[in-house]
């Protein structure tokens, strides 16, 4: 399994050099100043915006920039955006924030969902699955925003359970209403997914057999059909881990976070290609290294699956 | 054994995981939570654009702050006027030389003395194009200016501008490269404070925690994203006016989000209630909000140098008069704007009400008339375009649908992703339809709504994207900055305004309004120039 490992993390190499290249790309492609961008809705000083662009190398070809963009890199700089801070530095300050956000929302959604898939399959057709098939059709159908708005006016401006936005407070406070709209359409897809596959493994024969063996109940249906139950979880559950960093855009504005979310979208908007390269390589990281786990996972839980 | 391998897997995992989630937990800040005994108050900003250098901050996020860390030569008083800051005298015979007497006692947050050569550095440093700061343009007026930009690609032979000297520790002589009368009113701008030493040491650094002469210091470092704390600085002068001991500028990337704030009382001041606010402002808040005229005017523009069919005014005047001023400002903006009827806004000393007359008044009939009389546009087709992340997409709709129901015409809005894509398009003499424009003033003088806008100089380094020119219009301005008072100045700039009433290269559509509001920890405000003034705010 180690020589597994090493190969699938060889692997990161030319996928990371791909990734960015191809984002540096259509960054570039994209329209608009991002000198003009600095001035904001007046006219940039066409003197000061040619000094700046010759400084920041825009006047170069797209190879070019990314040459500079990337041997900068391996030399361990990140850049700098065009108004001089240094990327490492917003990615050192931002990337916390989404981090506990993100799983925060990980750990709500797998805990939750998963036991609500449980209860659920236990009690098929009964009023508890009713309630849980209603309630996830509610959250999958729900929009992001309009849930976060919600849950603001009500736990943060009518009953002041919590900050309304910002992280002053710090985690949990002002991170668990985030974390669950973030967490909800996923904590949705979960427990339906957990409760068609746990349906299927209690009325499959090894359970029959597990209980004929007089095994108690708990280790039948925790051990024998929850651990056979989890694969396809396990691989939503992984994928979702990088969606949920890249995902975080829209949930971190509407509850004001200084998260990388919020970053990508200025960023993006202000055509800082370095900065959305650099934000966007780190979030292909996590994705990466979260399927890989899951890979790695899929032995734990199923014995016949062997990595060579 | 493989069931407890994998169990322990599974355990690992877990662990990571809640490891990971844990380890900020005891991140929480004490010093939120500002209760409302302490006088610490709390501004919504949006995240400034650059880092906290005056000299770089052409905006007015970053403009809030500065203006609380800073004192200049002169500011704005609560009627807009322009009134002596550190300045103890301004005085001159010619409008090109001008002698600044500055009052003593002030000092910088690290105990040093402000003295003239405070002020010559700073500006020193912002007109020089190696340092490449936004507002560089705006000390062109300064003598020794152009030695200082000789443009890209060559260094500039010095680094002093030859208009500025310290004559002594208080008293600052500048001469300006011809006469412009409304000198002292650009020096109220943020960009002409005077810098400590320490700046030019470390300018980046300074940035992150600036070192100010004004009311306020900094508490630690700048924030990013998330706060910019400040406390009263109590060697500052005027110490005593000032009720409130500290403010806490909260950035925040949506202001629906801010608003949601202040009505639940965790936020004191916001300066632009949003648009899903506005219906129910009045009721959240009550007795808190100010709501009074701003210094921002909306157009819709024509790019006239490229193309022929715009060249006509009275097809531009016809197109004014077919739009319904007041419904737009009324339905579409909820009262959040004025009907524009000049093109220098309504807080400004030279405004006059209707000056704009017929002009900007719907007018179906005569329209109609001037439309036909101009020739009309080629296949009776308009083009409005608009930048789509604004909050511009309505009232340009409503703008069209008045065109196409008045003059016959079949209007078409055009999104543009960004403001600058439709900058770059005009430049580029790509794009062949009207677009939106707005302008809002750099100091509050006629002169800013006019030079930086429609002269030929502002083709190039202003916002004159239509490339309208007309000499009458040029010798009147030139004519105001040589007038030898103010009252004379405002004069022949009105005469310069009458000249744009008549060409109409803009339209002028609306003002801007400012629909503000305040916590009750807040018993009074007033605002002037988009900025809080702190010695009018007095707590409850």
């Amino acid at each position: 399994m180690g020589r597994y490992v090493v190969r699938r993390l060889l692997q990161v190499i030319p996928v990371l050099i791909g990734v960015t290249f191809i984002i540096f790309c259509l960054v570039f492609a994209l329209p608009g100043d991002p000198i003009q961008a600095l001035a904001g809705d007046k006219r940039a000083d066409p003197n000061i915006a040619a000094i700046l662009r010759a400084h920041y190398h825009l006047n170069e070809p797209l190879y070019q920039q990314y040459w500079h963009y990337i041997s900068g890199v391996f030399t361990g700089d990140l850049g700098e955006t065009y108004n001089g801070r240094a990327i490492s530095e917003i990615v050192s300050e931002r990337f916390p924030v989404t981090l506990k956000l993100g799983l925060t929302a990980f750990a709500i959604e797998a805990v939750i969902g998963v036991v609500a898939g449980i209860l659920s399959a236990l009690k098929r057709g009964k009023f508890l699955d009713n309630v849980v098939l209603v309630a996830t059709l509610v959250l999958i159908s729900i929009p992001v925003f309009v849930f976060g708005s919600v849950l603001q006016l009500e736990f943060g401006m009518s009953l002041k359970l919590t900050p309304v936005a910002g992280i002053e407070k710090g985690w949990p406070q002002s991170y668990i209403l985030p974390a669950i709209v973030l967490a909800a359409t996923s904590m949705a897809y979960i427990a339906r997914l957990v409760r068609s596959s746990m349906t299927e493994s209690i009325r499959a024969d090894y359970v029959r057999t597990a209980i004929a063996k007089g095994l108690p109940r708990r280790r039948v249906i925790g051990v024998h059909a929850l651990r056979n139950s989890m694969i396809p979880v396990v691989t939503f559950l992984g994928f979702d881990l990088g969606a949920l960093m890249g995902g975080a855009i829209i949930t971190e504005r509407v509850f004001n976070m200084p998260g990388l979310g919020g970053q990508l979208a200025q960023s993006l908007y202000l055509r800082e290609r370095p900065v959305v390269v650099g934000l966007v390589t780190l979030l292909v990281l996590i994705y990466l290294v979260a399927n890989l786990v899951v890979d790695l996972l899929y032995a734990v839980l199923d014995p016949r699956i062997r990595y060579e | 054994m493989r069931g407890a391998k994998s169990a322990k897997w599974v355990a690992i995992a877990a662990v990571v995981a809640l490891g990971a989630t844990a380890c900020g937990g005891g991140g929480g800040d004490s010093s939120s939570g500002a209760g409302k005994g302490n006088g610490v108050v709390s501004v919504e900003i949006g995240e400034p654009q650059n880092s906290l250098v005056p000299s770089n901050t052409y905006e007015t996020e970053g403009g809030q702050v500065i203006n609380a860390l800073f004192t200049g030569l002169t500011k704005l008083d609560a009627s807009n006027k322009v009134v002596n800051a550190m300045a103890e005298s301004i005085e001159t015979k010619d409008n090109k030389v001008w002698t600044i007497k500055l009052k003593s006692g002030y000092t910088f947050h690290n105990g040093e003395k402000v003295t003239a050569q405070s002020f010559v550095d700073a500006w020193n440093y912002g007109a020089n194009q190696t340092n490449a700061q936004q507002t560089n343009p705006l000390f062109s007026h300064i003598q020794g200016y152009s030695d200082l930009n000789p443009g890209e690609g060559k260094k500039p032979s010095t680094d002093q501008m030859s208009g500025l000297k310290a004559v002594d520790d208080s008293t600052l002589q500048v001469t300006l490269s011809g006469a412009f009368s409304a000198f002292p009113s650009q020096l109220s701008f943020t960009a002409f404070v005077p810098l400590p030493k320490a700046f030019f040491k470390d300018p980046k650094g300074f940035g992150e925690a600036p070192i100010g002469n004004g009311p306020f210091k900094m508490k630690g470092k700048f924030k990013h994203n998330e706060q910019i704390d400040t406390t009263k600085y109590d060697k500052y002068p005027d110490a005593s006016k000032i009720e409130v001991k500290g403010v806490n500028f909260k950035i925040y990337s949506n202001p629906d989000t801010a608003y949601k704030d202040l009505v639940a009382g965790n936020l004191d001041s916001l300066l632009t209630i949003p648009t899903s606010g506005l219906p129910t402002y009045k009721k959240d808040l009550p007795n808190r909000t100010i709501d009074e005229a701003d210094s921002a005017v909306g157009y819709i523009g024509f790019p006239i140098k490229y193309n022929k069919a715009f060249q006509n005014a009275d097809l531009r005047k016809a197109i004014s008069m077919a739009i319904d001023r007041q419904t737009i400002a009324d339905k579409v903006f909820l009262g959040a704007r004025t009907p524009a009827d000049d093109y220098i806004s309504p807080i400004i000393d030279g405004y006059r009400k209707g000056a704009c007359g017929d002009g900007c008044t719907l007018n179906v009939a005569k329209a109609k008339e001037l439309y036909k009389k101009s020739g009309g546009l080629p296949g009776n087709k308009l083009e409005l375009g608009y930048n789509a992340d604004g909050g511009h997409k309505e009232w340009i709709e409503a703008v069209a649908n008045q065109l196409q129901q008045n003059l016959g015409l079949k209007v078409t809005a055009k999104p543009f992703e960004q403001f600058q894509t439709i900058l770059n398009d005009l430049d580029a003499k790509k794009y062949q339809g009207a677009f939106r424009m707005a302008w809002s003033m750099d100091y509050p003088d006629a002169e800013d709504y006019l030079r930086p806008v429609f002269s030929k100089d502002a083709i190039a380094n202003g916002s004159n994207y239509s490339g309208y020119v007309n000499e009458d219009f040029e010798k009147l301005l030139v004519k105001g900055d040589q007038a030898p008072t103010h009252e004379d100045a405002v004069k022949f700039y009105q005469q310069a305004d009458d000249v744009l009433l008549k060409d109409m290269p803009y339209i002028p559509v609306y003002f801007y309004t400012l629909n503000a509001g305040f916590s009750d920890k807040i018993k009074s405000m007033k605002v002037a120039g988009h900025q809080i003034l702190w010695d009018t705010v007095k707590l409850s």
